[in-house]
């Protein structure tokens, strides 16, 4: 049964409780940020800061807005990263949840280059290569214990809610028709269906959410292709091989006896 | 005469071809692992991307050391697998028969490098140069490029494997199975060939040789004979 949460920025008040429970449960360590002029911190996802909130002022015809954006894995169902993965060691849930096992994984960072939405984060040695990836698992240990998400838990002003998605797709939609004006679901379609649903009241682009995005073609294009390209003409050479290995030794035999 | 043998190969580049030769067997098979879904569990861990980036060190490295230690025999090879003329049309045409039924009569004779092993050098050449650009920009640029450019980077780098790696399956098969080629893999270990196998097989290479060695021969204090280059 698929899980979503419902994100609803219309009642985030950008605590940042869901960060810091994050970082609590996954045992993440913090980190040492620079002050840049906003209230939002760290600036940017990493290895160890899988959600944070983003603050986005935007100037409209009525003023100043000042909004909040959840930023985490999606977990898509049309999942670029599960896709390109070479190992499968990024892989999804019946709840669609997308996770990783961090043994499987090469580090290849294959998987952040196909993110539509820049989520996964790589730390290790860019000189050997030797990595691993990172990224929000919908804290996937508590799921799997019928439990919420640490972010869901925490929530001061019910922003965020967690249960089966179709529930939740519901809840989203009766909050759009409550809210009315400008608001919108975003993540019921997006990708073939987000397993993190967001309610907004503003422009998407405002919120710097995609309008559509999509796993790039060229990403799975080296599977799809290049890979039965790659099987046939190696057949064909190695047949082609063996043909002549059979054919050239018969005629030396032949020679020989003929001789 | 009949034991008379010929250097093909000098001990630098009997050298300088099995390192290459090392390193682009541990890239290949390094490669493969995340090239075939099968064989993905070897990979996993991410040991393999290690090794595969100390392969590729030795690959570029050793073709600059040799360019730096005989920069001359580098630039000849280069200046030869690059110079192509009508022997080459008709050793392809007699080819298939050749490998196939042993009929030589029709292949023209060949230099140090016959016209296969010359397409072979190109192929090579080529693949490699594409193999070291994308895999600088795979290793090194990661973080700088557009998904997009790192997309293609892997693209080509996985299309030189399929034309590099097919072509070096024959290159495999030609010099150390194929029942005609009996002494090819011999000369890139021990440098030398019979007289025959050269006579027969780099029929213009041999007389360069045997020119020189009794040029040499007659001339006051002459060392015998030469290697090739």
């Amino acid at each position: 049964m698929a899980k979503a949460i419902l994100y609803d920025a219309t009642k985030c008040t950008a605590c940042r409780g869901c960060q810091a429970a994050c970082k609590q449960w996954n045992e993440l360590e913090a980190e040492e940020t620079k002050n840049t002029g906003s209230y939002e911190n760290p600036a940017d996802l990493s290895f160890r800061t899988w959600l944070k909130m983003r603050f986005n002022e935007v100037e409209n015809g009525n003023g100043l807005a000042w909004l909040f954006t959840r930023r985490a894995c999606m977990h898509c169902t049309d999942a670029g990263c599960v896709q390109v993965c070479p190992t499968k060691a990024v892989d999804k849930t019946a709840e669609g949840i997308v996770f990783i096992d961090r043994e499987k994984c090469t580090g290849c960072g294959y998987c952040v280059e196909a993110c539509p939405f820049d989520v996964p984060r790589l730390d290790g040695s860019r000189l050997t290569g030797k990595a691993k990836m990172f990224k929000c698992i919908l804290c996937k240990d508590r799921v799997d214990n019928g439990l919420e998400p640490a972010c869901v838990k925490t929530c001061p002003p019910g922003a965020l809610d967690f249960g089966d998605r179709d529930e939740m797709v519901a809840r989203a939609q009766a909050r759009v028709d409550e809210l009315g004006g400008d608001a919108r679901l975003y993540g019921e379609k997006e990708l073939d269906g987000l397993h993190v649903l967001y309610v907004v009241n503003h422009p998407l682009e405002d919120h710097k959410l995609p309008a559509s995005p999509e796993v790039s073609p060229s990403i799975t294009l080296w599977q799809d292709i290049l890979q039965p390209v790659g099987y046939g003409v190696v057949g064909v050479v190695a047949g082609g091989l063996l043909l002549n290995y059979m054919v050239a030794r018969a005629r030396m035999v032949r020679q020989k006896e003929g001789k | 005469m009949t034991h008379h043998e010929v250097e093909k190969y000098s001990a630098g580049a009997r050298w300088f071809h099995w390192t290459i030769t090392i390193a682009a067997l541990v890239l290949a098979v390094t490669g493969l692992f995340l090239y075939v879904p099968w064989f993905s569990s070897v990979a996993e861990g991410g040991t393999t991307r290690v090794i595969h980036r100390i392969a590729a060190v030795i690959f570029v490295a050793a073709p600059l050391l040799f360019l730096l230690v005989k920069p001359g025999r580098s630039l000849h090879f280069v200046k030869e697998i690059f110079t192509w003329g009508k022997d080459d049309l008709a050793w392809l045409k007699a080819a298939p028969d050749y490998y196939f039924g042993g009929d030589e009569k029709k292949m023209p004779p060949q230099g140090d490098m016959n016209t296969g092993q010359k397409l072979w050098a190109v192929v090579a050449f080529f693949s490699a140069l594409g193999f070291i650009f994308t895999g600088i920009f795979m290793w090194f640029l990661k973080d700088t490029l557009p998904a997009e450019v790192f997309d293609w980077m892997v693209i080509v780098h996985d299309l030189c494997f399929i034309v590099g790696g097919a072509m070096l399956l024959v290159h495999l098969y030609l010099g150390a199975i194929h029942p005609r080629m009996t002494e090819s893999l011999k000369s890139m270990i021990k440098g030398k060939v019979s007289a025959e196998y050269a006579q027969s097989h780099h029929g213009k290479w041999y007389k360069e040789v045997v020119g020189r060695e009794s040029a040499a021969k007659t001339a006051p204090g002459g060392q015998g004979q030469k290697p090739a280059h």
